[in-house]
């Protein structure tokens, strides 16, 4: 009697089914089989005829393979899908097309690893750049409907585009124009974050607060998350509301999201606060960058601030805040704005020395948004340069991965005939081809949003840990995941189309003639490679050069000279007031510091100032004795900095002309002023500044000028030159909290000796912040050295990509030549010919690629030049440098399949079918 | 040789799954009593092979409307006894109805008077 089971089994392995995989329904079949022989033998026919009749009906098995039941079916290698045809219904196509491409994902898994690998890190790095921009250029504000909402600046007059020109506006201004607007529902001040001092159990810790006017949170159409927000009343009598509301992430680190946290009192700068509210989470006021710890009433100003703000309330020579508003529904900007002019003026003539020259404007809420980070252009710009590298690498991504599906497509010929064959319309095989890629796609984008996310993570870990609790926090938002979904899809697309194009094209006749034919780098689908292979090679480069430029271009801002000597020095910042300093304990306190810490070894220079390095703007008005009439309504805006007696020797910034302070600078004696050099040129270009005098609006006092020094920088690193003044810590003797210590050695080393000397002499001051000269160019350059780090890492990953891509391609190729190869070693080609065979091969691709990227990299490096702290876009260095770097690696990823194509043994290459 | 006429075809196309269902209404079957069961019911008119009559069986299954069962019985080979689930017989009743209502319809039209 014959073995149905060898008989099915035998068919089974001849549709490529694995039998194992299906033993139970060969059992099944094979039992069925010999009843129907048994019953065909009972009929009356002989044993040939019963088993010939049996196999007869076992003619098209392949029906019954295609419809084994899907836990059963473990199909071969090259097994068409179960139906080729479309079924008719578009949708049961497409989940039997996934399920497929799933399947031959599966049986292919280093290529599928590969492929998933490399979408996912381009897909990731875009998503990881697309969360920087979404988070601050597409959802910058929590507010609702944040396109209404505006802010308010002081400006002056004639010099619109001066720096500094938008300047804060006072209390007083504020509340007159809230008072008398007609177009805004909602008009409320700001200050900027100040650091304060929170007491808890003893220990003093810094936290930042922001003092705002009662409809600050209504003005942004807010609801809090916990409790309220401020009260009307709050708002009425100065001092007399005692309360604060936290930001939703002070609340969450700080206070570990206590539930019990309203209620409780808070010791901020020696002030008890009761907490009454939680802001919405994510909120961070009008900035899309940082924001506060907490929130005060406005009106509590004389509490919170230090000494020589606690005035504000009443000053209007103080400008102090910034404003937002929310328009009226109907109402232009541009309309707001006419209609405040006329109150403008009134303030003007009213209260002519403060408001002299002075106007407001109103402006979009956005240039608010990145106060201090280069404004929105500066984001935008950077966002761009982004967009346009990372969209580089996942085009490079998604090459590589088009050249491998085209090098598999060769091997996969003989199925696509066999679809053909059985009844596949190409249509409905480029659809089954494009639903595998786009299935590659898809997987890859669930990846890199993994990726995206750890990227985030790592872009984030560049703040410095003391504020990261206040800045913003990266939105993986809906559209993100919207945005990684379209480029995952989009991508599978564009990698997948001309492979599966060209694929679905694939000669019937051909492709089932059992010798395979693997093309190398000769033929039509070859061309197209080759054109992917030199497009990979020129991103690659325009990556590299990108990311070479800029780490030169940030090599050269840390060498920019900033007008001081920041090798040698340390800051410390402390706050004595909030410790409860009175006016004349602080002067002591200055005094004895300054004595003490000057005697540790090591220690050249101290003195105090009110400013920190970088992190000063021009915000004072100066009025010079003799120009005033001239200049009345075009107050200068200058930087002011109160300085002790050897700050200029402690900065090393060098005196021009003139005497430094001198401890006979003090109250009672002659008034006296430093200014900058670019002040000097500016007003007496005669290089007569010293002995005149000069006075700053809101302060009738006027000053004598008995020194200029060089100009140094004030706001960033390497800016245009800003006027300046220093006045005497003597005559000025409060807000000079910053301890500047000029040492010989290392500053690192003195920072403990000095820690210890300030708390001995004021045990409860709290020191807020140690920096030394490095680490502040460090955080001046934050910005630049992110996007550094993203574009070096970007032009790194454009580079592996494609030269892992270039090797797989000459590998693929060379294994498809071996045949080839063996001829010409047979007929004598020495190894050393075929090694430079595919060598030049490789690198004839590879040269093209260079001189495309290179041009592309010339002319497109110009859009760069801004970010460039005045570096060349045609630096050599640079160029140069990237292309040998590109050549070194492309060259690499050559030689191996070179030197293994010279190592093929001719007999063995022969012999192979 | 070849046993199928055209009636034949039709019917494994359109009624084949009704005629499976219907044959496992009242009892577990395996697949070779079910072949035995339509060529002898049909008269030797229908017939079913393996590669007929396994596929539609493994996609009934799949479909959820009939189950498969291996059971050993004494001094027997185990066999693969296919039932009717519970929405098998809702099927069953559905395709049953639709038959009834083609053949009237089909009736009327061609002008064969229900007996």
């Amino acid at each position: 009697m014959p073995d149905w089971k060898l008989v099915i089994g035998n068919r089974f392995t001849e549709l490529r089914i694995d039998p194992s995989g299906v033993a139970a329904v060969i059992e099944e079949l094979s039992q069925h089989m010999e009843d129907r022989y048994q019953e065909l033998l009972a009929a009356g026919a002989d044993e040939p005829e019963a088993h010939r009749r049996i196999l007869n009906e076992l003619a098209d098995a392949q029906l019954l393979a295609a419809s084994l039941p899907r836990a059963l079916r473990k199909p071969g290698r090259n097994t068409p899908p179960p139906a080729a045809s479309p079924s008719g219904n578009v949708f049961f196509d497409f989940a039997r097309d996934l399920r497929y491409g799933l399947r031959s994902m599966l049986r292919s898994p280093a290529f599928s690893f590969f492929a998933v690998l490399t979408l996912a890190l381009g897909i990731g790095a875009s998503t990881t750049v697309f969360t920087m921009v979404n988070t601050l250029l597409l959802h910058p504000l929590v507010a609702k409907d944040p396109s209404r909402l505006v802010c308010l600046y002081t400006t002056d007059m004639n010099s619109q585009k001066q720096t500094g020109s938008q300047l804060p506006i006072s209390y007083p201004n504020l509340q007159d124009y809230r008072a008398r607007n007609s177009m805004f529902s909602g008009l409320s001040g700001f200050s900027p974050p100040m650091v304060m001092t929170l007491t808890a159990n003893g220990e003093p810790e810094r936290l930042f607060a922001q003092l705002v006017t009662q409809d600050y949170f209504e003005t942004f159409g807010l609801t809090p998350a916990k409790g309220r927000f401020f009260l009307p009343q709050e708002d009425s009598t100065p001092g007399s509301a005692p309360v604060a509301i936290l930001s939703y992430s002070a609340w969450k680190i700080r206070f570990n999201s206590a539930p019990d946290i309203l209620g409780k009192i808070l010791d901020i700068n020696g002030s008890p606060y009761t907490v009454v509210g939680v802001a919405p989470r994510g909120f961070l006021g009008a900035s899309a960058v940082f924001g506060p710890d907490v929130w005060l009433p406005a009106t509590m100003a004389q509490q919170a601030l230090p000494g020589p703000l606690q005035d504000v309330l009443h000053a209007r020579s103080k400008p102090f805040f910034q404003a937002v508003a929310r328009l009226k529904p109907g109402v232009l900007r541009s309309q707001a704005e006419a209609s405040l002019q006329p109150l403008a003026a009134t303030l003007r003539q009213q209260y002519p020395d403060d408001n002299a020259g002075h106007t407001v404007s109103v402006l979009p809420v956005t240039a608010a948004l990145f106060a201090g980070t280069g404004g929105e252009t500066g984001v935008v710009f950077v966002s761009a340069v982004l967009l346009v590298i990372v969209g580089l690498v996942l085009l490079i991504a998604c090459s590589n991965v088009a050249n491998l599906l085209m090098a598999r497509a060769v091997s996969r010929r003989a199925e696509i005939g066999v679809r053909l064959a059985i009844g596949a319309s190409r249509g409905r095989l480029l659809r089954q081809l494009l639903s595998e890629s786009m299935l590659l796609g898809l997987m890859g984008g669930m990846v890199g949003i993994g990726v995206g996310y750890e990227g985030c993570r790592f872009l984030w870990s560049f703040f410095p840990p003391e504020v990261v609790r206040n800045m913003v926090q990266p939105k993986l938002d809906g559209s993100v995941f919207v945005f990684a979904l379209l480029i995952s899809l989009a991508t599978g697309f564009i990698f997948g189309v001309i492979p599966s194009l060209r694929a679905s094209r694939t000669g019937l006749v051909d492709s089932l003639k059992e010798e395979t034919r693997v093309a190398g780098l000769g033929g039509r689908s070859a061309r197209f490679q080759k054109v992917l292979l030199t497009g990979q090679v020129a991103l690659s480069l325009i990556s590299l050069i990108a990311a070479s430029l800029f780490l030169r271009a940030v090599q050269r801002a840390y060498d920019i000279d900033p007008g001081f000597d920041n090798l040698h020095i340390a800051v410390f910042m402390m706050n004595p007031e909030q410790a409860g300093y009175d006016a004349e304990r602080l002067k002591e306190f200055h005094l004895d510091v300054a004595e003490r810490v000057a005697k540790t070894p090591g220690i050249e220079a101290v003195s105090w100032a009110s400013n920190m390095p970088f992190w000063s703007s021009a915000s004072r008005g100066v009025l010079i004795e003799g120009q005033e009439q001239r200049r009345k309504d075009e107050t200068i805006s200058t930087v002011t900095n109160t300085v002790d007696v050897d700050y200029f020797k402690a900065m090393r910034i060098p005196l021009l002309e003139g005497r430094p302070f001198t401890a006979a600078d003090q109250e009672g004696s002659l008034p006296v002023v430093i200014i900058n050099q670019d002040l000097a040129q500016q007003y007496w270009p005669n290089g007569d500044a010293l002995g005149k005098r000069l006075h700053i609006s809101g302060d009738p006092t006027m000053r004598q000028i008995v020194a200029v020094v060089k100009t140094s920088n004030y706001t960033t690193l390497g800016e245009a030159p800003q006027p300046c003044l220093y006045l005497p810590l003597g005559q000025n003797p409060s807000g000079a909290f910053n301890l500047y210590v000029r040492t010989s050695g290392d500053p690192s080393l003195v920072l403990a000796a000095v820690q210890r000397e300030v708390r001995e002499i004021g045990p409860r001051v709290q020191i807020s912040d140690v920096r030394t000269g490095a680490k502040i160019v460090d955080q001046v350059l934050f910005a630049a050295r992110v996007v550094l780090s993203l574009l070096g890492m970007f032009g790194l990953l454009a580079l592996a990509l494609a030269s892992v891509g270039l090797y797989g391609i000459l590998a693929y190729s060379v294994s498809g030549r071996r045949r080839e190869i063996g001829v010409r070693m047979a007929l004598g080609a020495s190894r050393w010919s075929v090694l430079s065979l595919v060598l030049r091969q490789g690198m004839t691709l590879v040269c093209i690629g260079t001189g495309v990227g290179f041009a592309v990299s010339l002319i497109g490096g110009r859009l760069f030049s801004k970010m460039l702290f005045g570096l060349s876009p045609a630096d050599p260095l640079s160029l140069f440098g990237a292309s040998a770097v590109l050549l070194l690696v492309a060259a690499l990823a050559c030689y191996i399949p070179a030197l293994n194509a010279s190592r093929v043994d001719p007999m063995c290459a022969l012999r192979e079918r | 040789m070849n046993h199928e006429n055209n009636a034949d075809r039709e019917w494994k196309k359109g009624g084949a799954e009704l005629l499976i269902l219907s044959l496992l209404e009242q009892q577990a079957r395996h697949g070779y009593d079910i072949c035995k069961l339509i060529e002898a019911r049909s008269g030797g008119d229908l017939r079913f092979h393996v590669t007929t009559l396994y596929p539609l069986l493994y996609r009934l299954e799949e479909r959820g409307f009939v189950q498969g069962l291996w059971v050993e019985k004494a001094n027997q080979r185990r066999r693969r006894y296919y039932s009717l689930t519970a929405e098998g017989r809702k099927a069953l009743a559905q395709q049953r109805h639709n038959w009834q209502e083609f053949v009237q319809a089909m009736s009327r039209v061609i002008g064969v008077e229900n007996a």
